[in-house]
């Protein structure tokens, strides 16, 4: 029985499940600290709320609605995620993916915009234009040795100001929002779900199948990992590049070509929340939207496997978006942030962790094993 | 009268789990004298000598300094005792200045200011006391790897240190700069200090030492003053009369020529003359043509410019009539070159891949094992990786789907072994196959490779242990320096005189 | 023309502190990508110092106030990165880019709830200091000179000097490139890193209360500090991780930044009539530019963001 347990504590996948929950629950709890010593009163209530996020609602049917915008917003989040743990499954920190998701935004939102094109052609721009500044941070790794993570902070603030400027066409008169989908575009608009869907999350108008979408592209990026022969390659450079190399693989060509992919599905994340008309870009923003770099946090506590991903990206969003709800005269929507970035840095004691579990269960194997040779060698002795 | 010594290890056994490394070794180190320690690769040289820097703590036996018992838990406490080391792989800090390097951890100092002039001077008349030249203002970086090592010799007289330890000083030095080591040695010496000097090179010892003790497979042979002993003596004491390893095989009949090197270069990684110089050799099908030579004299690279790792400064290579010298690595792995690296953890596996996935690291591109559209054949690789399992006999906690990581070092080889053999190669390169692995693994190895021999493949062997050299090549080239100084038959000639050629004693037409 | 010359020595002052405060941590061997967060809390113990401070208080000891409060807090929080790469050996990317997250998330909800206490109308995230920021300026016939200026310069000279002069410079160096061969000698790895983390808390904590009081009078946190952290690593690189060569690297940077702040009152500029986020982009695309072409021979220290295990030798 409990040799059991302890097979169970050394599996990889129960132990990052664990490690995560640990993070979670630290985050959450260190946030109530905080709340606590902001304003005692009511912090219990604002954890609460957070954690409850659109259960806060007490209609059932505003509790779909919410649901469903919670799920409208998780659907980008997870290509972030992907995009992030994509890379880094190859051995690359993709702190791009911010940008990456912002030229995405750019990209599809101009092609509604300006071009009055059909939706599948803004999602593949926005693709498109991913994939090639993650490509650009991959050249510059591969030819010219710069630092991925300082490369894509360059770009991250280059693409922000360029999509500001490019979207400011396309904007409205009045405010630095672009124009809506709905009254200039409607054929920009992703598809609904069919109607029998719809009704799940009362019909809230901005669910579509960016949602369903996303999932598949988790499922397919686990697939291209787990089981096809790029996924092999792409992973065994990440794991030892000398082995990759005594073997026969291009290192520099996988590298541009993991930032493309990258790239690709952030940039697909941001038409995926764009092109349903839940928000319009704003052409004055001065920071680059924290999508992106929520993805980071959403890859490393989903235990850098897509699948895991689905779960924390919801996670992520969930509690972000209960932040909005807390009682504004005492705390900030940011708290939600604030446990999220926790979140991020607790991952990186993940390893330590483990390695430190692991040593502990090889001390307590030895042990035992020391004691059944002792036992034995009497038994033996007796003889 | 009782002889009073520098520093005695009286009695030293180390164990590790599954080996004896060193096994009741005594070694007794007069003042003034230069001690030889002599031995094979894993006889346990270094073992002792980390035992003397307080790195491992031994099972049983002590140490003496100037015959008073001292305990020497790490290596602040061997600094303290005035033992210093130049360490095979220098500890120089690159980008700072020989000055510096030596100074550093002793920094002469006012209110945290460095008073580098005042440093300087006992530099500079320690340099010219003992004949060490060096530039105190040149970067580490910009300078010979001699006087790199000069560096490190004025690094232990800055700190007043009595018993000098040199291991293997002579590995990567020119014999111009070995000549002057020597020269350097000799002068310490005669200043009182005491030097222990690690190294497998005959000819050094016989030239420098004045005593030298003889380490062999973690146990002590013994010791001899060098003024009554000869270089074959030494040679066999430290290789052993009686050869281990009784690998029975027939006689080769080599057939047409599978690999031809002509006039190789290989560039160096760690100091700046050429690892291999102008290497000419062929490797015919059905013999195994083994490299011989002690480490560091350009067999690693000499393989990296054979498999692609590392570009050829010069040469041409050959692989049954085809040219590959700037043939990508994959385009000569598929053409019929098999790999058995130096490094299992570096280059042969993935660690943090399962054994299935390890075994298809060379063919997993192949139509066997992946599909048109891209798919791995999961069924295809596992039904492989239990057939290679069971044949080769590789021994894992979860078969297939063990991580490498998990498994010993002895059955990792043997899925190494496995993969490069079952891609029935043209061209087998093993690199040190049985390294670090019991006896019943590296006898299971030395068949595989004789049967690749038998097979009617060429073999390519590099080892730095005499008695696998003598047990399976059916000839022998030595290497020395990055060139090959002779070719040998190993049934006309004797371990002693393989021996002379490794440590550069002899060569051929000199 | 005056004015150009003050953004540029401003922001000059500003990259060239934070750089010294990244090429300290990374000649101790760690990568400090948190530079940003570290930026952030620096600015927030300075922005709080000038706002309870009374206005009556003494320009010196203001300085000197807020000066420390910004180092404090920097040094506080950069031992969020010393603890989790030194001791737990994280990924130190990871870690980096969490503390940026974090920073700018805790500075923001802290400042929020303190805004809301004041009064229940208030959740904006900005602090005001309009007339305490005047004890850092003088006015030198129309030239704004701030001691901050003087304060960079200092810091330069003290680097330069730490770093190559003394004792404890020639043993952090050894620990970012060679820690094994420092290690061999007696030098103290751990210690060492801590304290080459803590200066770069330090550096940082000041390089954000500057970057904050240069040109405005309130801050909004939710802005970060707007990636100027990643443009000192930048200058650190470009630098070649030497303090000389990062002050000339950071007057080039702070010129194209100071180019944002008053290209409208170059004639010539405002006639090619180019859309402000033009400028804005400035600084990214030359040091993305400017990356490309010197990381070829990259100087970094060798050691840098792998953990040291003394077991390891």
């Amino acid at each position: 029985m409990k040799e059991q347990k302890r097979s169970l504590l050394r599996n990889n996948a129960v132990q990052s499940l664990m490690a995560s929950l640990l993070c979670i629950l630290i985050g959450l709890l260190v946030g109530y600290v905080v709340l606590l010593l902001i304003n005692p009163a009511g912090a219990s209530e604002a954890i609460v709320t957070i954690v409850k996020n659109f259960m806060t609602y007490s209609r059932r049917n505003a509790q779909l609605k919410y649901l469903g915008s919670t799920l409208v917003k998780t659907a980008p989040l997870l290509m972030c995620s992907l995009s992030v743990l994509f890379a880094y499954k190859v051995g690359l920190f993709n702190i791009g993916a911010a940008g990456q998701y912002v030229v995405g935004a750019g990209a599809s939102l101009y092609c509604a915009l300006a071009w009055n094109m059909p939706w599948y052609v803004c999602l593949l721009a926005a693709i498109v234009a991913g994939a090639a500044l993650g490509a650009v941070s991959g050249l510059l790794k591969a030819y010219c040795n710069v630092n991925e993570v300082i490369s894509c902070i360059m770009l991250n603030w280059i693409s922000l100001y360029m999509v500001n400027t490019l979207l400011t066409q396309v904007k409205e008169e009045t405010s630095p929002y672009t124009l809506t989908l709905s009254s200039t575009n409607p054929g920009a608009l992703l598809p609904a779900l069919p109607s029998f869907c719809m009704s799940w999350f009362n019909n809230n108008q901005y669910v579509t199948i960016a949602i369903p979408l996303s999932v598949l592209v988790a499922v397919a990026i686990w697939v291209l990992l787990e089981k096809t022969k790029l996924g092999y390659e792409l992973k065994a450079t990440g794991c030892n590049k000398f082995a990759a190399k005594y073997c026969g693989m291009r290192e520099n060509k996988n590298l541009i070509l993991t930032m493309a992919i990258a790239g690709a599905l952030a940039g697909m994340g941001a038409a995926m929340l764009f092109l349903t008309g839940f928000e319009q870009w704003q052409c004055t923003q001065s920071s680059v939207p924290g999508m992106g770099f929520n993805g980071i946090a959403a890859a490393f506590l989903g235990g850098l496997n897509p699948l895991g991903s689905i779960l924390s990206s919801y996670f992520i969003q969930h509690i972000t978006n209960g932040g909005a709800y807390v009682d504004k005269t005492m705390y900030s929507a940011q708290i939600s942030d604030f446990i999220s970035a926790l979140i991020i840095y607790l991952c990186g004691f993940v390893l330590f962790f483990k390695f430190a579990l692991n040593n502990w269960l090889n001390r307590w194997d030895e042990k035992k094993a020391a004691k059944a040779a002792e036992s034995e060698e009497k038994g033996g002795k007796a003889e | 009268m009782e002889q009073t010594y520098a520093i005695e290890m009286l009695n030293i056994t180390k164990r590790f789990p599954g080996i004896v490394a060193n096994d009741n070794i005594t070694l007794q180190l007069k003042k003034g004298e230069i001690h030889a320690l002599l031995g094979e690769n894993g006889a346990g040289k270094s073992t002792l000598m980390s035992v003397l820097f307080g790195l491992y703590r031994p099972e049983e036996g002590v140490i003496k300094k100037d015959g008073q018992v001292v305990e020497i838990k790490d290596p602040n406490d061997a600094n303290a005792l005035g033992i210093g080391m130049v360490h095979q792989h220098f500890k120089l800090v690159e980008c700072f200045t020989v000055l510096d390097n030596i100074i550093m951890g002793v920094e002469p100092c006012k209110h945290g200011f460095l008073q580098k002039a005042e440093a300087r001077e006992k530099v500079m008349a320690l340099s010219e006391k003992y004949g060490l030249h060096v530039d105190p203002d040149a970067l580490v970086e910009d300078i010979t790897v001699g006087m790199q090592q000069r560096t490190e010799i004025l690094k232990m007289l800055y700190r007043d240190n009595e018993i000098l330890i040199f291991d293997e000083p002579t590995a990567v030095l020119t014999p111009q700069e070995i000549e002057e080591l020597m020269q350097i040695m000799r002068n310490l010496a005669a200043e009182g200090k005491s030097i222990l000097f690690i190294s497998h090179k005959l000819n050094e010892i016989m030239a420098v030492a004045d005593r030298c003790s003889v380490l062999r497979k973690g146990k002590y042979i013994g010791t001899v003053d060098i003024k009554d002993t000869t270089r074959e003596e030494l040679s066999r004491m430290m290789v052993g009369r009686d050869v281990e390893f009784v690998v029975h095989k027939e006689p080769a009949r080599p057939g047409k020529t599978i690999l031809e090197v002509e006039d190789m270069t290989v560039a160096s990684k760690s100091h700046s003359n050429n690892a291999v110089k102008n290497v000419s050799f062929n490797v015919r099908a059905g013999e195994i043509v083994c490299i011989a030579g002690i480490d560091g004299n350009g067999q690693t690279e000499l393989v990296y410019g054979l498999t692609g790792l590392e570009p050829l400064k010069g040469g041409k290579i050959t692989l049954e009539g085809q040219d590959i010298t700037r043939a990508p690595i994959r385009k000569r792995n598929t053409m019929g070159v098999s790999h058995i690296p130096e490094d299992r953890h570096k280059h042969g596996l993935v660690l943090d891949y399962t054994l299935e996935d390890n075994m298809v690291l060379q063919r997993y591109f192949e139509p066997e094992f992946v599909s048109k559209a891209g798919f791995l054949k999961r069924k295809a690789i596992r039904d492989y990786a239990e057939r290679l399992i069971g044949q080769y006999d590789v021994r894992s906690g979860q078969g297939p789907v063990t991580i490498a990581r998990s498994m010993s070092g002895g059955n990792q080889q043997k899925a190494i072994v496995a993969r490069e053999i079952d891609k029935d190669p043209e061209l087998l390169i093993a690199v040190q196959p049985t390294r670090g692995l019991d006896v019943g693994a590296i006898e299971y190895i030395h068949k595989q490779i004789v049967a690749q021999r038998d097979a009617g493949k060429g073999v390519l062997l590099v080892s730095l242990e005499l008695d696998e050299v003598m047990a399976l090549s059916d000839r022998i080239l030595v290497m020395y320096e990055g060139e090959i100084v002779g070719e040998l038959d190993p049934k006309t000639t004797t371990v002693e005189e393989l021996g002379l050629y490794m440590a550069g004693a002899k060569r051929e037409g000199a | 023309m005056i004015l150009l010359l003050q953004y540029t020595l401003i922001f000059a002052s500003v990259l060239v502190l934070v750089a010294l405060g990244g090429c300290f941590s990374e000649h101790s061997g760690v990568i400090n990508i948190g530079l940003e967060g570290i930026m952030v809390m620096g600015a927030l113990g300075g922005a709080l110092m000038m706002k309870f401070l009374p206005d009556s208080t003494p320009a010196f000891l203001m300085i000197l106030l807020v000066v420390l409060a910004a180092i404090l807090l920097g040094m506080i929080y950069s031992l969020l990165l010393a603890v989790a790469a030194i001791n737990f050996k994280a990924d130190q990317t990871l870690v980096g880019t969490a503390m940026n997250l974090l920073g700018t998330a805790a500075a923001t909800v802290f400042v929020k709830a303190m805004n809301t206490a004041e009064s229940v109308d208030n959740v904006s995230s900005t602090i005001q200091y309009i007339n305490a920021k005047k004890a850092f300026l003088v006015n030198i016939v129309g030239f704004e000179f701030n001691w901050f200026m003087l304060m960079a310069l200092i810091a330069l000279v003290v680097s330069y000097v730490v770093l190559y002069k003394t004792r404890f410079g020639l043993r952090l160096m050894a620990c970012g490139e060679h820690p094994q061969a420092a290690d061999s000698v007696g030098i103290n790895v751990y210690k060492m890193r801590y304290a080459g983390v803590l200066i770069s808390g330090l550096l940082g904590g000041l390089g954000g209360i500057v970057y904050i009081t240069a040109g405005v009078s309130e801050w909004k946190f939710e802005n970060g500090v707007a990636g100027f952290g990643f443009l000192a690593l930048a200058v650190m690189i470009f630098g070649q991780w030497k303090p000389t060569r990062i002050a000339l690297a950071a007057l080039l940077f702070g010129f194209f930044r100071a180019l944002g702040n008053v290209y409208t009152g170059f004639a010539f500029l405002k006639a090619m009539n180019l859309p402000s986020s033009v400028y804005n982009m400035l600084p990214y695309i030359i040091s993305l530019i400017v990356l490309a072409f010197t990381s070829k021979k990259s100087r970094a220290p060798k050691a840098e963001g792998i953990p040291y295990d003394k077991g390891q030798r």
